[in-house]
């Protein structure tokens, strides 16, 4: 099998497997979800208003709580060491594993917000349409927590770190995907153009990103 | 001319000679410009007298873009060619960048509130430049939470390099979304629309506050230097102290 391949499934297995793999996160993003309504009280059509932007944020909010363990653990073990003298591209070996870990881990977001947005009043197909531009946006959302936790990986409470690091290079996946929740609740018509957006931030995002977190990942172990 | 300037030797020669004159140009440019922009220049026929703001936000949002875009440019020189006064100067820039552009921030929360009618607005520029304060303040936090130097410098250069990509959004924000912040009216191809009553006084105010970057820049770096020069002193000295302590007690 072709070794990057062959990590893809390893690491796969180990996200699936370790630590609660998606429970985590998934768990996380529903609390965030019944939280909101409680604070911001249950007047319908507010909460109908918000819905997009605080389904999209709250999908976020999980990426970030579960990067910490993405590289710190492997950092700490010495796998890291063994990924770079493997032979096979170290930028190809950081995609493959923050893929693999994103696939695992966050697959249960996009159902979430379907979900959600039904509960808060959404209509069917404005929640398909957030849950698609969610899932669009997963993968960068995830390559950026993952560069993150690459720069911050073995630093004490590297979480808070974390979440100062990637917010703000996240802001653009976060705008297109609430912004296509809106369109489509709207029906303003600009769905599709937010759905395209997000996706060509994640497109750039799993161009650079892995480059980013390669180059942060031999930053430690030189 | 980056080779020549990376001994820090040398650099520390040129940093002291040019200080003293980078303060006093500071002064002498706020002296001509402060008048000028807060008294002399004519108010605004809009906003009267609230317009002054002006001749500090502008320049302030100016210099926290510059800032931040002079981080990534020694970040890049750093992490290509691992000259260390590059690094100096990116860690050097970093605090005033964000001293800046949070002066912006405040500034236009000023100016808001009496011409929009709010001390903010979520519009698309105002919040891009909350996220370039966020940005500086990751760098920092980034570089105080590492505590191997050179792996700070390093991770520190990554970070601010991917953080470039927010710049041209904040540039362009407000041509691309049709906001409430009022679009570039000095640097424009078709030339500035700002009447040159208030164009002249900005200008004197923005080279004033662009040599009070710079100047604190410098000494900022010096200050590194001779930071890290002592402490490689001390850690000589305890060594020295260690080895007479054994020597006594063998």
């Amino acid at each position: 099998m072709n070794p990057l391949l062959a990590l893809f499934a390893r690491e796969m297995r180990l996200a699936w497997a370790g630590g609660g793999g998606a429970a985590g996160p998934a768990a996380f993003n529903l609390a965030a979800l019944s939280l909101a309504p409680l604070a911001i009280g249950p007047a319908p059509e507010i909460l109908t208003a918000a819905a997009p932007g605080i389904i999209a944020f709250a999908m976020l909010l999980s990426t970030l709580q579960s990067s910490e363990r993405l590289f710190g653990e492997d950092a700490a073990d010495g796998t890291l060491e063994l990924y770079l003298l493997s032979g096979q591209g170290f930028t190809l070996v950081c995609l493959a594993k923050t893929l693999a870990f994103a696939l695992a881990v966050f697959w249960p977001a996009p159902v979430i917000a379907a979900l959600a947005g039904i509960a808060y009043g959404m209509s069917v197909e404005a929640s398909l349409v957030l849950a698609l531009g969610l899932a669009l946006a997963a993968p960068g959302l995830a390559l950026l927590a993952g560069f993150a936790g690459a720069l911050a990986a073995g630093v004490k409470r590297a979480g808070l770190l974390i979440a100062l690091i990637a917010a703000p290079l996240q802001v653009p996946l976060l705008v297109f995907a609430a912004g296509a929740g809106r369109a489509a609740l709207d029906q303003t018509g600009t769905a599709g153009a937010n759905l395209m957006l997000a996706a060509a931030v994640s497109l750039a995002a799993l161009v650079l990103a892995p480059a980013g977190i390669a180059a942060a990942l031999k930053a430690r172990l030189e | 001319m980056i080779s020549y300037l990376a001994n820090p030797e040398r650099f520390d020669r040129l940093a002291r000679a040019l200080i003293p004159w980078g303060w006093s140009l500071t002064v002498l440019l706020f002296a001509a410009g402060l008048p000028w922009a807060l008294a002399f220049s004519p108010p605004d026929y809009q906003q009267s007298e609230t317009v002054r703001i002006m001749y500090v936000h502008v320049p302030a949002a100016w210099l926290g873009l510059a800032a931040y875009a002079g981080l990534g440019v020694a970040s890049f020189v750093y992490f290509v060619w691992r000259h260390n006064l590059a690094d100096l100067a990116a860690r050097a820039i970093a605090p005033v960048g964000a001293v800046f552009t949070a002066l912006c921030l405040v500034t236009g929360a000023l100016w808001g509130k009496p011409t929009w009618g709010a001390w903010w607005v979520w519009d698309a520029r105002l919040t891009s430049m909350l996220v370039l304060l966020l940005l500086y303040l990751g760098y920092m936090a980034l570089r105080a939470a590492l505590e191997d130097e050179r792996l700070a410098a390093r991770a520190g250069a990554i970070l601010a390099m991917a953080g470039l990509i927010n710049l041209p959004v904040i540039k362009f924000s407000v041509d691309w979304w049709n906001t409430l912040h009022q679009p570039a009216s000095v640097f424009r191809l078709d030339g500035p629309t700002i009447h040159a009553s208030k164009l002249w006084p900005l200008s004197v105010m923005a080279l004033a506050f662009t040599m009070l970057l710079a100047t604190l820049i410098l000494v900022r770096m010096r200050t590194l230097l001779l930071t890290r020069r002592a402490e490689a002193l001390e850690r000589a000295r305890e060594r020295r102290l260690e080895a007479v302590a054994r020597e006594a007690g063998a």
